[in-house]
């Protein structure tokens, strides 16, 4: 049956899982051995440190504001997370259950609105939130509330089409028992679709998060400097350290690793919903 | 298919069919109250509500923007600043970098997809079959995607220093690496990193596609004797085709429409030769305070982005598998 299904001859199946690992392995190896290296040696060009130090990583916290970055990154992706997949899984539910005029356009729409570059939007954005703050009276600009707003809107589409996928996968006569049984739209959700959907419900949440969590764009002029995100922390060290004397390299590859951390445990530890909710989906 | 089949279907209600973006959802969702019977519409509203307030309206604003003179002075009235039609749009069609900035994300979003798309299948390929350490392999295979944009950006900039580990490598070779983040070699150094960030995304819908493919046809070219080499070009890579070339749509537009990577792998001011349509569009708003010429380029972006958004909306099934079966 192996031998049927094999697809490569077994030396260059080697041969390309060597490649490929060492595609994936060659930087991301460096910059762990960068991360425990002297700033001295890393900016020298040395790979193996002489000796191995941890200082990097302790010293960064006070090089750069990165402990309060991660902080208003975590704040920002988790309350997003979470308010993103209640939001989304409301939504989905009618998609997939109901039907309704214009519901295959609202569910193209969803796919399409992903594809909107920030750029067009970044702007009137800006604007419009700095117009409500200044008629209402409350900061809104600088503000993590602006970011949490943003970022939840912009994870729906993605977070709602995610979840119609994964809604459909369940069975009709589920909501359809509970409904003859009386059972309100309330009822329903609380009852049957949310406690069966948590699979779903985690990638849509963990998108949300990645979302929050990886912008650069919206929150590099959307932050002031005590709400910037851990994005804009690391963006702003790498940007400024040109034309320094020894540029602290070592360090930045510290921040990097601590930056990437969270995301890589998050994956690391949902990675089968997360490969299935998207292969599932077909998006990005 | 069933989604070429809707696009029909939806003509007469669907709206303005060139705008399939922001646009469409805000009248769609307006009318259900009107059609549907259910009675559970309402829970659209959170949903549609914030949507029609952070996409649609500021979606309509940057359409509007893009037709007024709106820099630092004009700005804080920009509902009364002055009306010049399309000047923008001449004027960063002709006195702007955008038709460049058009050449460089295009093509360098082609390279590397194109770069892209050969590693993720044969990384598909490598992990089909089960074998011991494979979920380690399949787990490593993703890094590349599961980093944030700006951890990428930020540790590709330090490795492409001019002293870095890239040129000391090089040298060990005896090729002088030169400038990677500056000059000519920086569109290489862009395409070279967005593939690195962009195959594994090709390698799980390659796998994904891999995997449905039924065993009967491996067995049949047993049958037939085939050996590895035809049974890959006749049969499991002309299979493979729809979940590559979506792959290849998705990649195209992920990489067309990336800031964050060319933004702080090049900083700015950005170098000419890697100057990509979002940072331009970014650096003419938040930089030059040209806000009006900077929303023309970004509806610009949107039409780029149109051509194969719209492929690809219509290689996505709808209605899910039983629908389109």
């Amino acid at each position: 049956m192996n031998s049927v299904l094999r697809l490569l001859p077994r030396p260059l199946q080697i041969i390309l899982t060597v490649v490929l690992l060492t595609i994936v392995g060659a930087p991301v190896g460096y910059v762990f051995l960068a991360s425990i290296n002297t700033d001295l040696a890393v900016a020298a060009g040395g790979v193996w440190p002489e000796q191995v130090s941890f200082q990097n990583y302790a010293r960064i916290w006070s090089t750069v504001p990165l402990g309060r970055g991660l902080a208003n990154s975590l704040l920002v992706a988790g309350t997003v997370a979470l308010a993103c997949a209640v939001v989304a899984v409301f939504s989905a539910h009618v998609l997939v259950r109901h039907a309704f005029r214009g519901r295959r356009t609202v569910l193209r729409a969803l796919l399409g609105m992903q594809s909107i570059p920030g750029t067009l939007l970044l702007l009137p954005v800006f604007v419009l939130f700095a117009t409500v703050g200044n008629t209402v009276g409350v900061p809104t600009i600088g503000t993590r509330w602006s970011l949490f707003v943003t970022y939840l809107t912009f994870g729906l589409p993605f977070s709602t089409w995610i979840m119609v996928t994964y809604l459909r996968q369940l069975p009709d006569e589920l909501t359809e028992a509970a409904r003859i049984d009386g059972a309100g739209t309330w009822q329903i959700l609380l009852r049957i679709v949310i406690p069966l959907s948590w699979p779903g419900l985690v990638v849509a949440a963990i998108f949300a998060f990645l979302l929050g969590w990886n912008d650069v764009l919206f929150a590099s002029v959307m932050t002031d400097v005590d709400t910037r995100t851990a994005a804009v922390v690391l963006q702003v060290f790498g940007a400024s350290q040109e034309g320094g004397a020894i540029p602290p390299y070592g360090q930045m590859m510290a921040a990097a690793i601590v930056c990437a951390a969270p995301v890589v445990t998050l994956y690391l530890a949902f990675q089968r919903y997360i490969v299935n909710g998207l292969t599932a989906g077909g998006v990005k | 298919m069933a989604a070429t089949g809707s696009l029909a279907a939806d003509a007469p209600g669907g709206g303005d069919p060139t705008r399939p973006g922001a646009a469409r959802p805000a009248p769609s969702r307006r009318r259900r109250g009107a059609t549907a019977g259910g009675t559970a519409l309402w829970l659209l509203a959170p949903g549609g509500l914030l949507i029609v307030t952070v996409i649609v309206v500021p979606f309509a604003v940057a359409l509007i923007m893009s037709l007024l003179d709106l820099d630092q002075y004009t700005f804080w009235q920009w509902l009364s600043a002055p009306f010049i039609g399309v000047g923008n749009y001449a004027e960063a069609l002709n006195r702007t970098s955008l038709l460049h900035a058009i050449w460089v994300s295009g093509s360098a979003a082609v390279i590397a997809a194109l770069l892209a798309l050969p590693l993720g299948v044969a990384a598909a390929l490598t992990t089909h079959l089960p074998f011991r350490g494979r979920s380690l392999i399949r787990s490593l295979y993703l890094i590349p995607y599961v980093l944030p944009a700006f951890v990428v950006g930020t540790v590709w900039r330090i490795i492409l220093q001019p002293d870095g580990i890239a040129n000391h490598s090089l040298a060990t070779l005896g090729v002088d690496g030169g400038l990677w983040l500056n000059g000519p070699k920086s569109y290489l150094a862009l395409i070279l990193v967005q593939a690195w960030s962009g195959w594994p995304l090709v390698y799980l819908l390659a796998l994904s596609g891999l995997q449905n493919i039924d065993d009967s046809l491996h067995e049949a070219a047993a049958l037939d004797g085939a050996q590895w080499r035809a049974k890959l070009r006749h049969i499991i890579l002309p299979l493979l085709r729809p979940s590559v070339s979506l792959a290849a749509i998705i990649s195209l537009l992920h990489m067309v429409n990336s800031f964050t990577l060319p933004f702080v792998l090049f900083g700015i001011p950005s170098p000419h030769d890697v100057e990509v349509l979002p940072v331009l569009t970014y650096v003419e708003s938040f930089q030059n305070l040209r806000f009006g010429l900077s929303a023309a380029m970004a509806v610009i972006s949107l039409v780029l982005i149109l051509i194969p958004l719209l492929v690809y909306l219509r290689t996505v099934k709808l209605d899910g598998p039983e629908a389109t079966a």
